[in-house]
């Protein structure tokens, strides 16, 4: 049976079918492992990009990454059909992520990040030609940002992460937190709160 | 929802303030809380810093990912996989496919034909009984050695005895 063309999976997180990764899914439960490969390509963007906001770190994010799709694989013969693929994926990165960040509270494993980070918009910079001073705002406002993701707690994150960039629906996200749909409203609510409270005053004139 | 109230006083724990934000509200809903915004500075003030809030976030992209992700991924996959399916799967066997799941029951069961085939024809091979097999030339043999080595028996505690 042919498999629909694979897309971009970052930019337009929304766009691939669930029966297309659930069909997947039941290959890879079969011993296919170039289905499992297919998997790998279309949602490793998203998942160490959910987990390096999550920890703000790299190496952390693409270490949790390969776990999180170790687990998939192993637990390929529990797969259910019935649940979307990707609230699977999520929940399964989502507790990987509240782990190490509960096991590492009050380590400075963040200070790598300031090169890699300062290295990725040098990059971009060289790309789109700005001015030494918009990368400089730009920095300052990746910065500012950072912070004010640090202040929210381990489940207001996660679910701010779900929420904007995977723009996940409110019982997508109670699933993979396994807590109620009314308790995620209230936790991207008070999450949203403290982000206006340190980020509203950062107006919509991104290049400054 | 009364969407005459203000969105910050709904006592609601925020949760119609966040679907407003998200216009996951139903078009009546939605269109009475975009003309209460219009009117109510407090309102709008609220709507706006949450604009900023995305907008900031929308900044906090990920670096790129390593080129070899996949790679190690599949690495350790294929480091968990028992010996055997790993070796069926192995290039050189043409591996990737599900051939083997036909092969290994084929295999078993020549192993299985072969197991039969060598247990009958031993069954039927003559027995030759141990004491036949020995000719007279081999217990003359047997004799010989065991008569030397009394004999360096006895050399060696007569040495013995000298040294003393």
């Amino acid at each position: 049976m042919a498999l629909p063309p694979i897309t971009a999976t970052y930019s337009s997180p929304d766009q691939p079918a669930p029966a297309a990764d659930a069909e997947l899914m039941l290959r890879v439960r079969d011993g296919d492992t170039a289905a499992f490969a297919l998997l790998l390509e279309r949602y490793r963007t998203p998942v160490v990009g959910f987990l390096f906001r999550m920890v703000q770190h790299q190496g952390v994010a693409e270490e949790l990454g390969q776990e999180t799709f170790l687990r998939v694989y192993r637990a390929r013969a529990t797969y259910e059909q019935t649940a979307k693929f990707t609230t699977w994926l999520f929940r399964i990165a989502t507790h990987l992520a509240l782990n190490w960040l509960r096991d590492h509270k009050g380590e400075k494993a963040q200070e790598s990040l300031d090169e890699e980070v300062s290295e990725g918009l040098s990059r971009q910079a060289v790309d789109r030609a700005p001015t030494t001073e918009q990368v400089m705002v730009a920095e300052s406002r990746l910065h500012q940002v950072r912070l004010a993701v640090r202040r929210l707690t381990e489940k207001q994150r996660a679910a701010v992460m779900m929420h904007k960039y995977r723009e996940m629906e409110y019982s997508q996200i109670a699933r993979a937190l396994e807590c109620s749909e009314s308790a995620v409203k209230s936790l991207l609510f008070r999450a949203y709160e403290t982000l206006r409270s340190h980020l509203a005053h950062l107006d919509g004139n991104r290049q400054g | 929802m009364n969407p005459a109230r203000c969105l910050l006083q709904c006592g609601d724990e925020g949760a119609i303030l966040l679907s407003y934000l998200d216009r996951q509200l139903d078009s009546d809903s939605m269109a009475a809380l975009d003309r209460h915004v219009a009117q109510c500075p407090d309102c709008a003030r609220v709507v706006e810093s949450q604009r900023a809030v995305w907008q900031a976030l929308d900044a906090y992209e990920p670096v790129r990912i390593s080129a070899d992700f996949d790679e190690q991924v599949m690495a350790r996959i294929a480091a968990e996989r028992p010996w055997w399916v790993r070796v069926v799967d192995s290039p050189w066997l043409g591996g990737g496919g599900s051939w083997w799941k036909v092969a290994m029951p084929l295999t078993a069961a020549c192993l299985a034909l072969f197991a039969v085939v060598a247990v009958w024809k031993v069954g039927d091979a003559p027995l030759r009984p141990p004491a036949a097999a020995m000719d007279s030339a081999e217990v003359q043999q047997v004799e010989d050695a065991l008569a030397d080595v009394e004999m360096l028996r006895q050399l060696g505690v007569t040495e013995e005895a000298r040294q003393l």
